[in-house]
């Protein structure tokens, strides 16, 4: 195995297509409202924005040896959720590559509520970086001095 | 504006918000509490290589949520599309615009569609993040927000 390689260990061995299963949360009231208020947009249709849902699913199985930073986010908004609804978010492994010497992750997930309205569909594009072993956000230490 | 209005080189009227640390906490514990971070405590974010916290990048997509929003209403929350790319940090006391221009009008599955770029800015005129939207042609209808709220002119 290369150098290069194996400085990607971690995020050589997460396969493209990976399935991450399934998550369901009830939307409540109170989490509309919260997220309206943070925002100061008192009628934010996708509260789900704050609740991250490639990342939720992505750190439920791989948080102990991997950190993805957003990078950047793709999405697609289909109906606003409503308060009150259990949405259930399911998502895999979308894609990943190396850039610029740099690997990232890119983690899809969709959200459907229970009466089975496609809410959002979103992508994580996660710079990759391996837990214990790069400072999550060393990156921006190093390019902008933070 | 009525649907159809819009031409390329349009610029959306701007959204401007004050990034703030309180707030920056708070956006961590919306909808899921994600604990400490680096976006919320100054300890993680220095564990994790930077001397001070940074908004979230979905703070800043809160805010051109909150543009396309005003400008197409129900045409951006029905069917709307957003790929944006987080290029500069965003700190605590950062004032953001978040900014769209028409670059392009054409059809989509039959439809009127609006591409747009998009980004926000810092209060040194700096992008802190940069894409495109794409939306339908701006509704009037505003089943999910204020409905005083006028689209752009």
């Amino acid at each position: 195995m290369s150098e290069s390689k194996s400085e990607f260990k971690v995020w050589e061995s997460i396969p493209v297509g990976d399935d991450l299963g399934k998550l369901d949360y009830v939307l409540t009231e109170q989490m509309v409202s919260d997220y309206r208020r943070v925002v100061d947009n008192p009628h934010a249709a996708y509260p789900t924005v704050a609740a991250r849902h490639p990342a939720n699913l992505f750190y439920r199985k791989y948080a102990s040896v991997m950190r993805v930073p957003n990078m950047g986010h793709d999405s697609e908004y289909f109906n606003p959720p409503v308060a009150g609804k259990r949405i259930t978010i399911s998502g895999h492994i979308a894609d990943k590559y190396i850039r610029r010497g740099n690997a990232y992750i890119i983690v899809e997930a969709t959200a459907v509520d229970e009466d089975g309205r496609l809410i959002e569909r979103s992508k994580l594009v996660g710079l990759a970086r391996e837990v214990g072993k790069q400072a999550a956000h060393a990156n921006i230490a190093k390019k902008w001095g933070a | 504006m009525m649907a159809g209005d819009l031409k390329v080189g349009d610029r959306l009227v701007p959204v401007v918000r004050d990034v703030r640390e309180e707030k920056m906490v708070e956006f961590e514990k919306c909808v899921w509490d994600r604990e400490r971070n680096s976006h919320s405590d100054i300890n993680v974010a220095k564990a994790d290589g930077i001397s001070r916290t940074i908004a979230s990048g979905q703070n800043q997509m809160a805010f051109l949520h909150e543009l396309l929003e005003r400008n197409f209403g129900d045409a951006w929350v029905y069917g709307g599309k957003i790929s944006v790319r987080y290029i500069h940090p965003v700190y605590g006391g950062d004032r953001l615009t978040a900014n769209g221009m028409v670059t392009e009008l054409k059809e989509e599955h039959g439809k009127p569609s609006v591409v747009l770029q998009v980004w926000c800015e810092n209060e040194e005129g700096r992008k802190t993040s940069a894409g495109t939207a794409h939306a339908g042609q701006p509704s009037a209808s505003r089943t999910c927000i204020e409905p005083a709220r006028a689209p752009a002119k």
